[in-house]
């Protein structure tokens, strides 16, 4: 190896390299400090040079094709990689990104830059990890480098990972980094005007240091371009220690930034304390008891197990393990979190939450006002500032008001692109809603400006994101029909009905594909109330509606005429598609079959003994409600049995109320069915009864009254009408078990001839 | 003339005679400090349970190393050690082998159940020195708990939660003031102070009443350890792998069973114990245990029935009994596993155990 060349494999995310770079680069005084990072920021390594507050993060998007790539290299007080920027900076390096940019191809599985490499490949950390009988290579890492003594410490680091390195085959994505890194590297050596410090992970160093060495073009490498027809950016965005500690899998790095933020400031024993108070407290909030018992006890613990681990000072598992140990006095349901590796999962022992959640902190990093930011930025703020939508609030908005309109469309295309802050009370949830006011709560916080940032690989203006946001979630809808009427309303509120073509199609393909009945009519439903009479969103009359609204009738009637089923309780999904089909026909004669042709089918499908006795009903409702004559007795016959009977009510009434209650009522559909449950014997009615209560509920009190008094009119009684549906209080249950019991007390009577009728005959 | 016979074979020796070497090499060996009363230090009492292959000591519990430290650590403080868990997880194991490295000495046993008393805990008396001598020290016969503190020992308390509470409380004084009233005898014997390395293991089982019903005050002078199953499939598969061998080996059938046939059955318990959130976790416990007695189990038909070539289907055979136990429910969540997990799965043997499907009852 060059003597001039110095490469420092890290981990992403430790202090105790960072120290090192820091050390070293104060030691060699480099003329070069090159580091793995996003070469194509190296012109604009000067907005890093801003007087920011970390963690952030250089966000750097793709968009090309419809597809959206993002990913992270997140930075905080503590990466080598900023030490290796500020240090480098300070002592007049030559500083430089090396590493291919983030829409380079080997990025593509890529969300987080500073991730651990070598999780990637296992074997080697987990021979260390039995041989040294720690839980995972974090304890591991912690056990050999940020706890251990600093002395030797970069030796420790190249064996290491020379180790990690040495029996893995690195997969094509990382060989082609290691080849682009060592490009520079080499160009930085051929300058020769002194040391060349790298500052890489660990997992590159070996293959760097073998690259550096090989021989190959020493001129600076150009940086690769991203593919033709994409969009891309970079940009620096405020980050947090919640979203640092949070990526799972192969994304994740160091965790607890905050407990490595204090070691990193503090030193490990003010840490442990600080952290044990912390937790404490946040436990003692949440009326969880910490006796100082407990604490002592903990302490002890954590003390314990340094020594016994070899520890002169307590580390980050100590920690969690005394305090566990201490604290918690149940079963687990989950293990300890820190004795895997990855996120926490549900079931986790609030305690374990609470302490998890301690060290990972709350921290969220600042950026220098001066700082460029992607054009959406721009708009959205330009949005929030014309329209009023700043700060923390509550706002009611009039939609038949134009300005108030605007600022609606505009908020939804905010909580589209799921910012922070914008949050919708209530309004319109669908195209038929009477309601013309919508209420919206406000919210400013610090959360917002990396959103919006991040938001920017959408477009460069809110109306814009938002379509490409529409966009995405039809293709992600596939053919989910209910994932697309959500989408389809979603469009009207954002006031981009007119323009997805797209999202037409999208419809039709997804409906022709459905075969969910209940699902074609949900979309049939917000498609009709949105073409019929939105002039809130201004969707009325509009083409895209009308293409959804033919799709959906006709798939409709085709689905329904093939649905095959025995007595079952009523569906009401399936019920109210036929009602949609009934409304369509009615209001949008020119967007389906006519009507003619619609009842013939229905009422095929009512005289159908296959299909289930709701649908049969519920046909029979719609042919009549479509102008065909109802045959109530025959029909109702053909489903007298008492397990049909009243979903096959529950079916009719739902699709044909206005015509049950504005018939003659001697041939009606009441008398019918009257006469059927008259004929009924006391079991078969019980049976039948649940199924027609449902039904009868389809009326509202007041037509229910109406159909009683026919009902009474018909038998002649003296009753009122209203008699009959005054509501006993007692306990349905304690009728029935009553039934039962004079039941038993007439049979008992007949058998031992003791009636009146047997009396008299004696 | 009498001729010694050879010692008779023991079904199980206790921990600290089946590894007295591994004990004995560790505890030469052993220059770190050792706590009060131990046999030896916290390093080597880990060493020796969580194995070391340069000093050749056996890995002997499969789990994570930091549950031994915390568990070690927890036993050289003032508190008793909890271990909880499914059943099956080797608890039972673990406190063996700690309360083997700890006091060189794994048999002072408290067995609990329903009907345990405070005599099996704490002592109890030889009824005719009582009568003839009145209550002293020779009449008194020292329960695991006395001996246990009198000789400075860790004392295991199995199965703790399935003793009546007002047995388990039992535990209180000798665990918070060190100390055991033997209000019969007169003198110093009436009191037993706890000499330096007494300490508690407990083991309680959550399929059981759990730990929820224990006293608080109890539970306060305990440190839980809850024990898991074993997180990493290939971990599994081996132990799963050795010891269905070394069970086959006792049972007179040569040969280890098949790999094949048992990375299903793993599959199959790990499958069914997680069952992620679909309910259909089952209720019946699929520890590895179980596992290894169904691999026995399979390996015994194959080996007597089929002549040797152990087939996936008998899993289902075997599971239906010994895992699915009597549960009605449980069996209807194996069959739709077996009916609707198991095709998708590609492999000869997952085949064969979609096919087997019908050898379920009922």
């Amino acid at each position: 190896m060059p003597d001039d060349l110095h490469v420092i494999g890290v981990r992403h995310h430790s202090p105790a390299c960072a120290r090192l770079v820091a050390d070293t680069v104060d030691r060699l005084r480099p003329a070069h400090v090159l580091i793995e990072g996003p070469a194509d920021f190296n012109d604009r390594l000067g907005e890093l040079a801003l007087a920011h507050t970390p963690p952030i993060a250089i966000y750097s998007y793709m968009a090309a094709g419809g597809a959206a790539r993002r990913s992270w290299s997140p930075l905080c007080d503590y990466s080598p990689e900023w030490l290796a920027l500020t240090k480098g900076r300070e002592t007049g390096a030559a500083v430089k990104f090396i590493d291919l940019p983030a829409w380079h191809d080997a990025f593509a599985e890529v969300e987080n830059r500073y991730s651990d490499a070598e999780r990637r490949y296992a074997d080697a950390t987990e021979r260390l990890c039995r041989e040294f009988a720690v839980d995972n290579t974090d304890a591991l890492w912690d056990h050999l480098v940020e706890i251990a003594d600093p002395e030797g410490l970069a030796e420790r680091l190249d064996r290491y990972f020379d180790l990690v390195r040495g029996e893995a085959e690195a997969t094509e994505p990382d060989s082609a980094r290691e080849r682009h890194m060592a490009e520079w590297i080499r160009a930085a050596l051929a300058e020769d005007d002194g040391p060349v410090l790298v500052v890489c992970g660990g997992f590159h160093a070996p293959a760097l240091r073998r690259l550096a060495e090989a021989g190959g073009p020493r001129a600076w490498p150009e940086v690769p371009g991203p593919p033709p027809d994409a969009v891309v950016g970079s940009f620096l965005v405020p980050y947090s220690f919640k979203r640092l500690d949070a990526f799972a899998g192969y994304q994740s790095g160091m965790p607890s930034p905050e407990y490595y933020q204090r070691l990193w400031d503090d030193g490990a024993e003010t840490a442990a304390g600080a952290l044990v108070e912390l937790i404490a407290t946040r436990l003692r909030g949440k009326h969880q008891i910490v006796s100082t018992a407990d604490l002592i006890g903990a302490r002890g613990l954590t003390e314990g197990l340094a020594r016994l681990r070899g520890h002169d000072r307590p580390g980050r598992t100590d920690l969690l393990d005394g305090l566990a140990s201490a604290l918690i006095s149940d079963d687990l349901e989950q293990p300890l979190p820190w004795t895997r590796r990855g996120t926490l999962t549900a079931g986790t022992h609030p305690v374990v939450v609470e302490m998890t959640a301690a060290l990972t902190g709350s921290r969220t990093g600042r950026l220098h006002p001066d700082t460029p930011a992607p054009p959406l930025v721009a708009d959205v703020e330009g949005a929030l500032e014309r329209l009023g939508l700043g700060g923390t609030r509550r706002l009611r908005l009039d939609l038949t008001d134009a300005r108030d309109l605007e600022r609606s469309r505009a908020l939804h295309c905010l909580r589209l692109l799921e910012l922070p802050g914008f949050t919708r009370q209530d309004g319109p949830s669908a195209g038929s809603d009477v309601t013309a006011e919508e209420h919206w709560d406000l919210r400013d916080g610090d959360g917002r400006l990396p959103a919006v940032i991040e938001a920017g690989v959408y477009g460069a203006t809110l109306g814009d994101a938002a379509q490409t946001v529409l966009e995405h979630r039809i293709d992600r809808a596939g053919g989910d029909l209910d994932a697309l009427s959500g989408v389809l309303f979603g469009a009207a509120l954002c006031g981009r009905a007119h323009l997805t073509d797209r999202l037409g199609r999208a419809v039709a393909d997804g409906v022709a594909d459905c075969g969910d009945l209940a699902a074609v009519g949900a979309a049939l439903t917000v498609a009709l109330a949105l073409w019929r009479h939105d002039h809130l969103f201004g969707t009325a009359g509009s083409e895209l509606y009308a293409t959804v609204i033919t799709a959906c009738a006709e798939r409709a009637m085709w689905l329904a005429e093939g649905l095959r089923a025995g007595p079952g309780p009523a569906d009401l999904g399936r019920l109210k598609t036929l009602a949609a089909v009934r409304d369509a026909v009615r209001h949008a004669p020119s967007l389906t079959p006519p009507a003619a042709s619609v009842a013939a089918t229905a009422r095929r499908i009512a005289g159908d003994g296959a299909a289930p006795p709701d649908l049969r009903g519920g046909a029979a409702g719609l042919a009549w409600s479509l102008g065909a004559s109802l045959d109530a007795a025959g029909a109702a016959a053909g489903v007298s049995e008492p397990d049909r009977l009243g979903d096959w009510l529950a079916g009719l009434f739902r699709v044909a109320r206005e015509e049950v209650l504005a018939e003659a009522a001697e041939h009606g559909v009441v008398h019918a069915v009257d006469e059927i449950v008259g004929d009924m014997t006391e079991q078969e009615f019980l049976v039948a009864l649940p199924a027609l209560r449902q039904a009868f509920a389809f009326f509202p009190p007041r037509e229910r009254a109406q159909i009683a008094e026919q009902l009474v009119a018909l038998r002649g009684g003296g009753e009122s009408a209203h008699s009959m549906l005054d509501r006993h209080d007692a306990d349905p249950l304690t009728v029935a078990a009553a039934h039962a019991l004079e039941a038993r007390v007439d049979e008992v009577l007949t058998r031992e001839h003791l009636t009146a009728a047997t009396e008299e005959q004696r | 003339m009498t001729r010694t016979s050879p010692e008779p074979k023991l079904q199980r020796p206790p921990a600290e005679r089946r590894y007295a070497d591994e004990l004995a090499k560790l505890t030469a060996d052993d220059t770190a400090p050792r706590p009060p009363g131990w046999a030896m230090s916290l390093q080597a009492a880990r060493t020796f349970i969580v194995g070391d292959d340069k000093l050749g000591i056996a890995r002997k519990f499969v789990g994570d190393p930091s549950l031994i430290d915390r568990a070690l650590v927890t036993l050289a403080t003032n508190r008793g050690l909890m271990l909880v868990g499914d059943p099956g997880t080797a608890k039972s194991l673990l406190s063996e082998l700690i309360a083997a490295a700890v006091s060189g000495d794994s048999t002072l046993t408290i067995q609990g159940g329903a009907a345990t008393t405070e005599d099996q805990i704490a002592y109890s008396w030889n009824y005719s020195l009582l009568v003839s001598e009145g209550p002293t020290r020779r009449a008194l016969v020292p329960a695991p708990l006395h001996q246990g503190m009198a000789e400075g020992r860790v004392v295991r308390f199995e199965e703790i939660t399935r003793c009546p509470l007002e047995v388990q409380d039992s535990l209180l004084s000798p665990l918070s003031d060190r100390v055991l009233a033997v209000p019969e005898l007169e003198g110093s014997d009436g009191m037993v102070f706890a000499r330096e390395g007494f300490n508690i293991i407990a083991t309680a089982n959550t399929r059981d009443r759990g730990v929820n019903e224990m006293s608080a005050a109890l539970k306060r002078r305990f440190n839980f350890e809850t024990v898991f199953p074993i997180g990493d499939f290939d971990t599994e598969l081996a132990l799963v792998e050795a010891e269905a061998a070394a069970a086959l080996e006792r049972s007179g059938v040569p040969v280890p069973p098949s790999r094949d046939v048992l990375e299903v059955l793993v599959h199959v318990f790990r499958d069914l114990r997680s069952a992620d959130g679909s309910g259909d976790r089952m209720q019946s416990v699929m520890s590895t245990a179980e596992a290894v007695s169904v691999a026995h189990a399979v390996g015994i038909k194959a080996w007597y029935l089929r002549g040797g070539e152990a087939a996936a289907g008998d899993i289902v055979d075997c599971m239906a009994g010994a895992a699915a136990k009597d549960n009605a429910e449980d069996l209807a969540r194996l069959r739709r596993y077996l009916e609707q997990r198991a095709p998708k799965r590609k492999g000869r043997h997952w085949q064969d155990l979609h096919q087997a499907r019908n050898l379920l009852p009922g």
